[in-house]
This record gives C-alpha cells, structure tokens and sequence, in this order.
C-alpha cells in the first residue's frame, strides 16, 4: 500500500496515531462468569418441565442475555460507536421480518379450507346450488404441494 | 507515505502505513471495523433462514421434534458450549493484549483459542459418528427405528444443516486464527495497528453466538 | 453538444496521464485495485453477458413468431428461456450498475481516491467472473431448464440438466454482490471528501446506497437458499421435500425473500442515474432532493416486506396472501414520489435533447407504465387471473428492461466521456434511442395483450388465436435488437474516431466533472473541498 503520491498535499498528513480503547479486564472476567452462570441455568433449566412454550421462551431469553452480552462487551458494541449496534441490530430486525412473515404463511395455512368446499363447483352458473361435483378450481391444480402441506401438518 | 513509514520505524513500532485513500489511522479503523460488522449482518441472515426453518417445522412438528432431540447428548453440547465461551475469552484477551503491544501475550491467547476451537470440533466428531452409525440422519438417509413420530428426519435435516455450517465456520475460523497468530508472532501488530486480530476476533464472537442460540433450541428445547 | 463544452476544458494536468494508460499490460488489469479500471472490466464483462443473454431472447422469438415447433424443441425451448433469465438477472443486471457505473462513479462523486476496500473490490470481479463461468458453463453442458428461479421440487427430484453447477454459480455470484454492497456503503460514510455532506451526496449515491443495503440484507439468504437446493439435490435433505415432511414453498419464501428486493437491486440504481441525468441536461437544481433520497431508501426496506405477493397461487396461506397484497401497494408511493419529482424538475428547466436525456424520458414513460401494471398483479383476485402469463412478462420487462436497462444505456452515455475521454456521435446514438424505445414497445405492449387473453408463460407454442400479436411481438424483437447493436457500434466507433472529451460536456455540478476526462489514476489531482451541491444550477425554475 505505501504509495508515493506526489500530488499528496491538500489532505491532512495522516492524522493522529489510531489509539486503541482497552476494555479492562475484569469487564471480560466478569463476562465470561456470566456467561458460564447462564449456562448451567440454560442446561438445568431444560430438566424441569415448565410447559413447551415456557420452556423454549426461556430458552431464548437466557440465550439471548448471553448473546447481549458477547456482543457488548467481547465485541465491544458497549464502547464502540453506536452505528455500529444500529447495523448490527438491524440484521435481527430484518430476520425477524423473515421469520414473522413467513410464519403468517406456513401457520395459517387452511384456515380456509371448510368455506372453499362449498365453492360453487360449477364455474358458468355460479349460484346454482352446489352439486356433489368436486370443483375443479385451477388454483387449486396450481398448488398441490402447499394445499396438501396444510393437511399434513399434525 | 514513505516519511510515514519510517516514521514508524523511528518510533519502535511495526511498520504500519495509513492507506492512500483514508486521510488518518482513525478513519482507517473505523472503516474496517464497519466493514466487518456489516459482514456479521450478512452472517446473521445466512444462519437466519435456517432458524426460520427450525421453528416452522417445529411449529408443525411438534412431537417429531422433542422426540427427536432426547436423541442429542446434552453433556457433549453444554460441553462444547463452555469450549466456545471459553474460546471467546481468549480472544478478547488476545485482542487486548495486541492493543497494549503484548506480543506473547497475544500469540499465547490465539494459540489458546486456536485449541479450544479444536476441541470444539472433536466433540462435534464423536457426535456426528454416534449419529451416523444410530442412522439419525437427514431426510432421505434416516434409518433409525422405533421412532413414534414420522418426522424426525426433518429435525435431523436441520440439526445436520444449522450444527454443519456452523462447523464450517468453526474451521474457516481456525484458518483465520492461525494466520494472525502467526502475524503476531512475526511482530506485525501493535497499539498503532492490530486490526486484522480485531476483525477476526468480532468473526470469532459471531460464530460462538450463533453457537449460543444453536445448543438451547437444539439440544435442550427441540 | 453542450454549451460547458469549450467553457472549461482543461485536459489535463499531468502530462496525458489518466487512469487507461497509466500502466499498460494485460497483468496491469488484472492485477488492478483502481476502481475505475475494475468498473470498466465489469461493464465489459455484464455487457458480453447481456450480449449473450439478449441473443437468447432474439432465439426465444423467433421460435414463437408462429406457433407449433419451429427449430427448437420444447426441451430447447426450456432452456433457452431459463438461460434468457438467469443470465440476464444474475450476470447482467445486477452487477452491472452497481459494479460497473457504480464502482466507476461512485469513489470520484465524493472525492474520493478508491473505494475503501479495494483489494476486495477486485476479489469481487473475480468471484463474478468465477460465478459467471459456473453459470455459463451450463450451456456446453447439459443446459438448465429449471426456470431463473429454481423452484423445488422440479430442480431438485426431477431436472436432468446442471442444476448444481448454475445454482452453485449464483451462489458465488451473491458472495460478489455482497462485497460490492459492503465496500460502497463503507466507502460512503468514510471516504466523503471535505464538505461532501449527506445532503451535498448526488443522487446516484443516495439509490446506491439504497441498492447496497439490499444487497447486505437479502443476499445471504440467497446463499443459503442455494445451499439448501444443492444439499437437497445432492443429499435428499428432506427440507423442501414434500415426500419426506418438507416444504416447497418454504423454498419459494426463501427464494423470494431474497429475490423481491433483489428487484430493487436491479431498479434503485437505475433511479439513481436518471435522476442525475434529468438534473443535468435540464440544468436544474433537482425538484425534492430529500423526497428522492428518502424515496430511495424507503422502497429498499418496504421490499423487503412484500416478497409473498409472488406467491399467490403458490399454496400460501390467504392471511400471507392478505398481508403481502396490502403491503404491496405501498412501494408505489415512494416509486410514485420519484416520477413526480423528476417530472418536475423538468418543468423549467432549460432541456438539452442529449442521448442521456432521451434516454431518461423513455424511462419515464416505460417505468410508469410497468409500475402501474404491477398495482393490478398485487390484487390477489386479479393476480389468479393473470399469473404465469404473458402480463407478466410484459410487467417486468416493462421495469427490468424499460427502466434499468435503459437507466443503464442512459448512464453509459453520460458518463462514458468521462470513462473513456471520448465523445460519441449524437445523431446514430439518438437514432439507436428511438429504435430501442418503438421496438421494446413493440415487443412487450403487445405481451400485456396476450397475458389478458390468458397467454401463459414459459411455453414454446400456443393457440392460433394468439398468431398475430406474437408475430408483431417478434418483428419489435427485431427493431429492439438492432437499436442495442447500434448502441454498440456507436461506441466502437467513438473509441475509434471520436473527438476528445472536455472535462465537463454536460455542465453538471457534481465532482466528477471537475477532473479531467479521462481521470488520473489517483482521481483528483488534489483532494477537492465542495462548497455547493450537485445540483446547483443557475436555473432554479420560472
């Protein structure tokens, strides 16, 4: 990269020696304990049967204090500047985005599915009263994986 | 840019230039330390499809999945999950120790990181052999028996998958630590320039992250 | 030409050194970090891409100008069409601005001397060209008729063709594309040159900026997306399975989650130019800076929330289906606030009938049409209707080629004498112009057409009725393509013959038009201090 550059001037030298922030060292010490402390409770948490769902959101909520942690202090967004959090915290903004979105799918699937039987099966008479014919929508045809998806699931 | 470099020299520190293009040091770190967070972001969504999918099946395959996940050995995952938070240390000390131009200091605590992440994967090979040999496989490749529930494969399907690439990242990081342990043993960082060790360091915290939320849904909730 | 022409043309202040002939040899270029140099290989290397894609699409017409087989077989027909699309998307219009104008323009618009990763910026062209090999090599091989989306399960059970080589190119070509997004948005918050506010950013950056979130934000998903499809074809993973309790339109969310914003990868950049060229050649200070800049960012993020609207008659649940539709509507406000802006800043402004300007009035014209055509696509009711069909095709080409292919070509004339030093004939380059917009108007208007009458897509032939409006599709085809040769051979004889370019032809106000033309290597001879805005012209309206 040294790179003699003749028209150099204009822009000033090459600013003050970059000085690093160290973070003292009991911060990482006391980082790490509470990261082992939170560890055996996470493991001895999943002995006791609390419920599923009471479980797993304690589950997330310890994992989730200990990913707060690494991240500000290993990772030191607690002194660094605060974009950097802000792009951080926008990664799990947009994945929960994904995930919540996707969930309205694959959660609601054949709610449907009692109201669509009754569609009119004949399409050119509309509001003839319903035979015993099955309809032969073509959106139906369209997706047979997702509609039988609906089914399957337990 | 000469002058500064030896400059550098006259000061007893490695031979460090600001490049042409940042206008000071400062700038130049900035630079690269949003560089790497911006590529943890990147991360962070790449392992995020594959959490999207874990809970969409566990959503839909609720006793397939706790089921399947008695069938993972607690002790080995808590076991690996203390390697990792160990290994996160040590590389917060390696990254401190380059900063105040501790040479040893940070080549002993690299070299300490670079084990634990061996361990890591020792671990991650007696599982992996336990499973094969059950036959707890994914999709297609399941043959375990005596299963209650139909679906198990998918959970092996993901486990593989999420604990695989994650392994991977495992391996590419020891790759990354022993090329700045070996940059440090050579002498090239110090409190002026130590971004290399910085930036694989923040890479290392991600993996041992993901590892935080891999071992509870995995291993402990299912 | 340009009344700045004779105004300010200093040529140089380095003795005829600029950037091209700075080192020369072959190695030079390759082992290059300039960015200019690495931005001018990628719009050489897009360009053959988009060459070859495009000569798919003339083969794909020509086929259906009369129904029945003709040449190609149905097979043939598959992968003709699914080489069209990917090609054109994964190595062409992605890259193409972002790494091409883009990596050119954007360090010397601030004031920079490189971007901020440059080692990187070039493992970026390599990973491209890598991906590209992957991608092309398909078809020497066993070609892909999967489709440019790879839907499940027919790419991972049923396919013959090489379903993992161009998957696993694509997945090499989004690892470049996040390389790129990554170095620009560094570059932007730490290389501006003194006085190079947010504010003070010309517009192409502010969408470029835009573009380059997206691209951190969506394309990992991509990537693992991709990775999945390969296991499952390799392994039989059993994720998008449904044999063995998987899901495939899990996969279509994992595709499109991606794939949706990567429309605005495509789009943004695109608005970018055009509003930089509006703002030139009618010399006006741009209507609603903030308004654009913002718009720019804001259909960044509201793409990402409306991915499902693709999906509606993919098994999707009718609340998804709900949500998406709703959501949709939005990203026609901020499109919506961009038009009426540029469309303004027109209006007093005094009009120079340059290329770049004609240019930007045909994307005007074929963006609206394909953003509204998109409104009717969002509304699930009629979206049932005309899904799959040729209203479809119509809608995007309308906005992937009316609006960012032809942003593209625009971009490519008003930058390309501060690329290459040289001017370009402006009469065959406006000709080409308007052979471009009556023949893509030809091609495509006819498509919506066939889509209401319920053409479907993707098909190699269709019923008599359908005869006429593909023939006149195909004769626009024609039309289309020899405006895009004429384009080319504009260019090739300005590289040969053309005069000299002075260092600002347009007039602009932004940086680059205060260095020399070409540049020196190092862009500036000294590193600027701005004291005004790109767009300060003398001209602020009636």
């Amino acid at each position: 990269m040294a790179h003699a550059d003749p028209h150099d001037h204009g822009h000033h030298s090459h600013g003050p020696d970059h000085v690093p922030h160290v973070t003292p060292l009991p911060i990482y010490l006391k980082t790490f304990a509470t990261l082992v402390v939170l560890t055996v409770i996470t493991v001895g948490a999943s002995y006791i049967n609390l419920g599923t769902s009471v479980n797993l959101a304690l589950a997330l909520i310890i994992a989730t204090t200990k990913a707060c942690v690494v991240a500000a202090f290993f990772m030191h967004l607690a002194s660094d500047h605060k974009f950097h959090t802000a792009v951080f915290a926008s990664s799990i903004v947009f994945l929960g985005i994904f995930v919540a979105f996707t969930m309205f799918d694959t959660s609601a699937r054949g709610q449907f599915d009692a109201q669509k039987k009754n569609r009119p099966a004949q399409m050119t008479d509309p509001f003839a009263k319903a035979t015993a014919a099955p309809s032969a929508a073509p959106a139906a045809a369209a997706a047979p994986a997702g509609a039988t998806k609906a089914g399957a699931k337990p | 840019m000469m002058s500064a470099s030896t400059e550098a020299h006259e000061k007893g520190s490695p031979d460090f230039v600001v490049a042409h293009h940042f206008d000071s040091a400062d700038t130049q770190f900035d630079a690269g330390r949003l560089g790497i967070w911006l590529f943890l972001v990147t991360e962070v969504l790449f392992f995020g499809g594959l959490f999207c999918a874990f809970f969409i099946y566990r959503n839909w395959y609720f006793d397939s999945f706790v089921e399947a996940h008695h069938h993972l050995d607690k002790q080995m995952g808590a076991l690996n999950t203390v390697f990792l938070i160990t290994s996160s240390l040590t590389m917060a000390l390696a990254v401190r120790a380059a900063q105040r131009t501790k040479r040893s200091e940070t080549v002993n605590m690299l070299f300490v990181t670079f084990l634990l992440a061996g361990c890591f994967l020792v671990v991650k090979y007696f599982e992996y052999t336990h499973k094969i040999h059950d036959g707890l496989l994914p999709g297609a490749m399941f043959s375990a028996q005596g299963f209650a529930t139909q679906h198990a494969g998918v959970f092996f399907a993901i486990y593989f998958v999420m604990t695989g690439i994650h392994g991977l990242h495992v391996v590419i990081g020891m790759g990354l630590i022993l090329w700045i342990l070996i940059r440090a043993h050579r002498g090239d960082f110090s409190s002026r320039y130590y971004a290399p060790v910085e930036g694989v360091g923040l890479y290392w915290h991600l993996v041992d992250l993901i590892w935080i939320y891999l071992f509870p849904l995995l291993y402990l909730v299912g | 030409m340009s009344r700045a022409a004779t105004a300010d043309a200093v040529y140089d202040e380095s003795g005829g050194k600029n950037y091209i002939n700075a080192e020369k040899g072959v190695v030079s270029w390759l082992t290059t970090v300039d960015h200019k140099r690495i931005g001018l290989m990628y719009l050489v290397s897009t360009l053959t891409m988009f060459m070859i894609a495009g000569i798919f699409a003339l083969i794909l017409r020509i086929e259906l100008m009369k129904a029945g087989e003709d040449f190609l077989t149905p097979a043939m027909y598959n992968q003709a069409f699914t080489l069209h699309g990917a090609m054109m998307v994964f190595l062409f219009i992605i890259p193409a601005i972002p790494g091409g104008l883009g990596n050119f323009i954007l360090p010397i618009m601030i004031g920079a001397k490189d971007v901020a990763f440059p080692k990187l910026n070039l493992l970026s062209l390599y990973l491209y060209w890598t991906g590209s090999i992957f991608t092309a090599s398909s078809i020497v091989s066993t070609g892909l008729d999967t489709g440019w989306t790879f839907y499940v399960p027919y790419s991972t059970t049923v396919s013959q063709t090489s379903v993992i080589a161009v998957t696993f190119g694509a997945f090499i070509l989004g690892f470049s594309s996040i390389l790129t997004g990554l170095n620009f948005i560094v570059t932007i918050h730490k290389l501006r040159a003194p006085g190079v506010t947010w504010y003070r950013l010309p517009l192409m950056l502010w969408a470029i900026y835009a573009t380059s979130i997206v691209q951190i934000l969506a394309t990992p998903v991509l990537a693992i997306t991709l990775l999945l499809l390969i296991l499952e074809r390799a392994f039989q993973v059993g994720i998008f399975d449904p044999k063995l309790g998987g899901d495939p339109v899990l996969y279509q969310h994992f595709f499109w989650f991606y794939s949706h914003p990567a429309v605005y990868i495509m789009i943004l950049p695109g608005m970018g130019i055009i509003s930089d060229i509006i703002a030139v050649h009618s010399h006006r200070r741009i209507f609603g800076y903030k308004a654009i800049a913002f718009s720019s960012v804001a259909i960044a993020l509201v793409g990402f929330l409306v991915w499902g609207h693709h999906m509606f008659t993919s098994g999707q649940s009718e609340l998804a289906s709900t949500i998406f539709s709703f959501i949709t509507f939005f990203v026609a406000v901020p499109s919506g606030v961009k038009v009426f802006n540029w469309t303004s800043t027109m209006w007093g402004g005094s009009i120079a009938w340059s290329t770049p300007m004609l240019y930007a009035m045909s994307f005007l014209f074929l963006f609206t049409i394909g953003g509204l055509t998109g409104l009717p696509l969002a509304m699930v009711g009629l979206d049932l209707h005309l899904h799959d069909t040729y209203f479809v095709v119509a809608h995007f080409h309308y906005v992937m080629m009316g609006g960012a292919v032809i942003a593209f070509i625009g971009g490519l004339h008003h930058w390309w004498p501060k690329m290459t030093g040289r001017m370009y004939h402006e009469t065959p380059a406006k000709i080409a112009c308007a052979l471009i917009f009556v023949g893509f108007n030809m091609t495509f208007f006819t498509q919506f057409f066939l889509g209401t009458r319920g053409m479907p897509r993707r098909y190699h032939t269709y019923l008599d009725q359908f005869q006429p409006l593909h023939a006149f599709s195909t004769f626009g085809s024609w039309v289309l393509g020899a405006g895009l040769f004429l384009v080319l051979f504009t260019f090739i004889h300005s590289l040969l013959k053309g005069e000299r370019a002075p260092k600002n032809p347009w007039g602009g106000k932004s940086l680059e038009w205060e260095t020399s033309s070409p540049p020196p290597t190092e862009n500036f001879h000294r590193t600027p201090v701005v004291t005004h805005g790109p767009y300060d012209f003398a001209t602020t309206g009636k």
